[in-house]
């Protein structure tokens, strides 16, 4: 592997700077593309005070906090987390529970998504992907002897699965459940499990799914709709299609900073779901291709940090630093394929980038994580303890 | 159990790795190519779509022309103005805002409420046509959700004096009345587009392009002279007053072009300020209103006879007893006189001597005359509501009506026509079309008598002036006046009424060389001197004497005084 001989072959950073650069070049991209995205909504809004800077401070705060987090994440070690990993998806488990409970969860838009804790709000399923991710890792790696077998193997990851998306379809989360489910048996799937099990699932869930969705014509509507938004682009294809529109304005070098159109109270969610089309808009093909290099690279780091973690036979170190790459890449694949009309219209954010506490601060700790497995795999390399 | 302690146990499958990642691959190119689709391949359906949606096209108001005078002198103008609108659900206002608001925009607080609760509307008139500078101050309050457009609001300079000729725009600067109305065409000009980015509530983010210019009104230039119309306004509102009359009218034209110098009605309105109007103020009798004209037809009456040579000016015609009884009706004069010849019967303004002569006349010559001077037509001034007046087909004409014709009753014509139609006695017998526009050259008329006829005419009329006759009071110095009084008992109720009139007087000078015809009526003087010849032959003479003075009109008279007769005797006539 090239790469292993690269690492191998020249004096080693204390840390992967290009992942940290990386990560911050699009968290800071984010903060301007947040209060672009923002600025007219925030203006003209009684729930923002008409300040147009609202959006633009909060999310400076929310990256100031994971920053903070982040660092100080990056001080524990990755055994303690291994060894954490079944608390916090219980704690997980527990918020999603709590936030279902009248009274403690917040309704937004008939969504029970945030827990109410007085300063600020959380979203338990923000947490949940990370509790997931180490959950995932330290159960494949616990049950390595018996991963192939369905019973003990597959089943009780099964069972815990089940309820898990119980919760997180009651709020109803449909983008997370998407995500925890996909990273979930990603890592699994990475850490071994039996190749027959694995395509009986699949082959399950495009069943069930193609019966969902044949059975009822509107549901098919309701899905495939985003195939084509302007046959009904003043009803459930206006969203998409003033997306697709935004692209369409971007051309390769965008209308420049701040002139967006489709941000003028067009595009509903610009300064979260739908930040990309704003991106496309003001800085083109050009700034969209930049974010999906940025991405592309965070995913390749973290299989590297993975395989190299393999190497030296830290299986859960190897797992979580996998599994965050296929969260963070296969949440930020959805989120661009959404904007782009390639995928259905699902609530799902850009991760690093959109607009919410949560979402940033989980997404900084799970990097610190990755950050943390490679310096301890550099500091294995250079025959010092990790 | 530690991770140390399970390597043997534990082999994580490389190529599955590796799949995810191709799949990762794979799936960044996907986006990547769709990206490039979107935003290089797709552009033009796109950017179409977008537009559809917030592209519009705004209208750019085009600059009402002016309205001048002949000498170029401004009788109406656009000025900028502010109108104040808001988003009502948008608006946010302290208590004190809306205070300072109210009062700047002179509406009362509750006013402003009531508009400001309509948070169902998007777009909310507060006030419409404000100042510049007030809307500044708005602008200056910062209210969100309070916004201007600009407009224009007519101004007119020459205030109540032109208002009637001028008219006025409505709100949406649209002619309503008047040459405003009259010329609405080609003074409003062709408002020009452009194309504009709106964001969702409206607002201009962007200004796209320009569609078409706007084309501005083209100026017009009207005959009126101001200085004229301002001396006959003042004159003919004088005379009202003096003589506690209901309305009065004057009109003046320039007989060799045509062009009609001054057109005054009373009473009249401030056009700039139009919130307390009573339709009688609005009417521009001169041009809207018909009436029987009275003995200012009798010289139309003698010119056929003369025309068909029937008399001569020296015909004696006897007119003793003083009345004449046709049928069940008789016909009377004020001061019965005997015999008189032709042109003492305008000169005394002898009814009787009128319908002898008429009925001597064939109908049909009569009605000729008539039609061909312009009676029963519209003037085609494109003015509105040009009034035709009523001349009845010659063949129901009954006796007594030919007679009382001859006299100007049983007919009935506008100010503006009886004016018109004198221009065919100043100018050699020709009638010159009428014009409100500038042209400053001399036209051709239509010969309606011969030039002969015409200065026996125009001899009586300067006779009727003259001592002795019922008008001497349209005399002026240093030019001869020809003219012709009449008081003309006024229809009511299908018959005529005893105490009203209207007293009227037709004239134009230098009798040597005619240059300028004014006609004068007043509705309805009060008291015991109502006749022509004592109150519309003055506002005649004043008008007409400042008028040749500011045209330069060579003198054909004597710079000496005028001796007035003492009483008002001589004034009377029967209409």
């Amino acid at each position: 592997m090239a790469s292993y001989v690269f690492a191998q072959g020249t004096p080693m950073a204390e840390y992967d700077r290009s992942l940290a650069w990386a990560a911050l070049l699009l968290a800071a991209g984010g903060l301007v593309m947040v209060y672009s995205a923002s600025i007219d909504i925030a203006a003209s809004s009684r729930y923002t005070g008409d300040n147009s800077a609202y959006f633009l401070v909060r999310q400076a705060i929310f990256l100031g906090v994971a920053l903070l987090t982040a660092t100080v994440v990056f001080l524990v070690p990755v055994r303690l987390w291994q060894k954490a990993a079944p608390w916090l998806f219980v704690g997980g488990v527990l918020l999603l529970v709590l936030v279902l409970v009248p009274g403690l969860g917040r309704e937004v838009n008939g969504a029970r998504r945030w827990l109410n804790l007085r300063a600020f709000n959380i979203q338990p399923s923000e947490l949940m992907k990370l509790g997931a991710v180490l959950y995932a890792a330290d159960y494949t790696v616990r049950k390595h002897a018996v991963l192939k077998r369905f019973k003990k193997g597959l089943l009780p990851m099964l069972g815990v699965m089940l309820l898990v998306s119980w919760l997180l379809l009651r709020e109803p989360d449909f983008g997370a459940f998407v995500v925890i489910a996909i990273t979930t048996f990603g890592v699994i799937f990475l850490g071994g499990m039996n190749g027959r099990h694995f395509a009986l699932l699949v082959v399950m869930l495009a069943l069930g799914f193609a019966g969902l969705v044949l059975s009822s014509p509107y549901r098919m509507h309701r899905i495939f709709g985003f195939m084509d938004p302007w046959s009904d682009a003043y009803g459930s294809g206006y969203q998409l299609s003033h997306a697709l529109i935004a692209f369409g304005r971007g051309e390769w070098f965008g209308v420049g900073l701040g002139a967006s159109v489709e941000k003028l109270q067009y595009l509903p969610e610009a300064h979260t779901d739908f930040l990309l089309a704003v991106i496309a808009e003001e800085l083109g093909f050009v700034g969209v291709a930049v974010v999906i290099g940025l991405f592309a690279w965070i995913v390749f780091r973290a299989f590297l940090i993975g395989r190299r973690a393999a190497l030296r036979e830290r299986h859960f170190a190897a797992l979580a630093a996998q599994g965050i790459g296929v969260w963070i890449g296969f949440q930020a694949v959805i989120n661009m394929g959404v904007n782009m009309g390639l995928l259905p219209t699902k609530g799902l954010t850009l991760p690093l980038m959109s607009f919410g506490g949560t979402g940033v601060v989980v997404n900084f700790v799970s990097l610190a994580i990755l950050l943390r497995i490679d310096w301890e795999n550099r500091q294995l390399a250079r025959g010092l303890p990790a | 159990m530690s991770l140390a302690a399970t390597p043997a146990l534990v082999r994580l499958p490389v190529w599955r790795a590796r799949f995810v990642l191709a799949a990762f691959v794979f799936a960044f190119i996907v986006l990547a190519v769709r990206s490039v689709y979107l935003q290089a391949m797709k552009t033009g359906f796109l950017q179409e779509q977008g537009e559809a949606r917030y592209s519009r096209v705004m209208e750019v108001p085009a600059t009402r022309g002016r309205i001048l005078d002949r000498n170029g002198e401004a009788l109406a103008v656009s000025t900028p103005v502010k109108s104040i609108w808001v988003i009502p659900d948008d608006v946010k206002a302290s208590r004190g805002q809306k205070k300072r608001l109210a009062g700047l925009l002179g509406l009362d607080a509750r006013e402003l409420d009531k508009k400001l609760a309509e948070t169902s509307r998007d777009f909310v008139y507060l006030k419409r046509q404000i100042a510049p500078d007030t809307a500044d101050k708005v602008e200056a309050l910062g209210i969100p959700g309070v916004y201007q457009q600009r407009e224009y609001r007519r101004y007119y300079p020459g205030g109540e004096v032109t208002a009637h000729l001028i008219g006025f725009t409505g709100v949406d600067d649209a002619g309503q009345e008047g040459v405003e109305l009259a010329f609405q065409s080609s003074l409003a000009g062709q408002p020009g587009s452009r194309r504009v980015i709106k964001d969702r509530l409206g607002r201009i983010v962007e200004d796209v392009e320009s569609i078409r210019g706007a084309q501005d009104g083209h100026d017009l230039t009207l005959s009126i002279d101001s200085k004229i119309q301002s001396l006959a306004y003042g004159a003919l509102r004088s005379a009202v007053a003096a003589h506690g009359a209901k309305a009065g009218a004057i009109v003046a034209i320039d007989v060799r072009t045509g062009e009609i110098l001054a057109l005054a009605n009373v009473p009249s309105y401030n056009p700039n300020n139009r919130s307390h109007l009573s339709g009688a103020q609005l009417r521009n009798r001169a041009i809207t209103d018909s009436f029987e004209p009275g003995s200012t037809l009798k010289p139309f009456t003698i010119a056929v006879a003369l025309e068909q040579h029937r008399i001569a000016p020296t015909t004696r015609i006897q007119t003793a007893p003083g009345k004449l009884t046709i049928g069940r009706y008789t016909i009377h004069d004020a001061h019965p006189e005997s015999m008189l010849s032709v042109a003492q019967v305008i000169q005394k303004s002898s009814n009787v001597g009128a319908a002898k002569i008429a009925l001597e006349l064939p109908r049909e010559q009569m009605w000729k005359m008539f039609e061909r001077v312009g009676f029963g037509a519209p003037p085609q001034l494109r003015f509105p509501g040009e009034a035709s007046g009523k001349v009845r087909p010659w063949q129901t004409w009954r006796p007594i009506e030919q007679a009382t014709m001859a006299y100007g009753h049983g007919i009935s014509v506008s100010l503006l026509q009886l004016a018109h139609a004198y221009t065919v006695f100043a100018r050699d017998g020709v009638l010159v079309p009428l014009t409100l526009v500038r042209t400053g050259t001399p036209v051709q008329g239509v010969r309606v008598i011969s030039a002969r006829t015409t200065h026996e005419i125009r001899d009586m009329l300067e006779l009727a002036v003259q001592p002795g006759g019922t008008g001497p009071r349209a005399r002026i110095v240093g030019w001869r006046v020809a003219g012709k009084t009449g008081t003309a008992h006024k229809q009511e109720n299908g018959g005529y009424a005893p105490d009203k009139y209207i007293a009227s007087f037709v004239g134009f000078a230098p009798a040597s060389a005619p240059r300028m015809v004014i006609a004068v009526m007043i509705d309805e003087p009060a008291g015991r001197e109502y006749y022509g010849g004592l109150v519309a032959a003055p506002v005649f003479a004043q008008v007409m004497q400042g008028a040749l003075r500011m045209l330069n009109v060579p003198h054909d008279a004597p710079l000496e005084p005028l001796e007035q007769p003492s009483g008002s005797d001589d004034a009377r006539e029967g209409t």
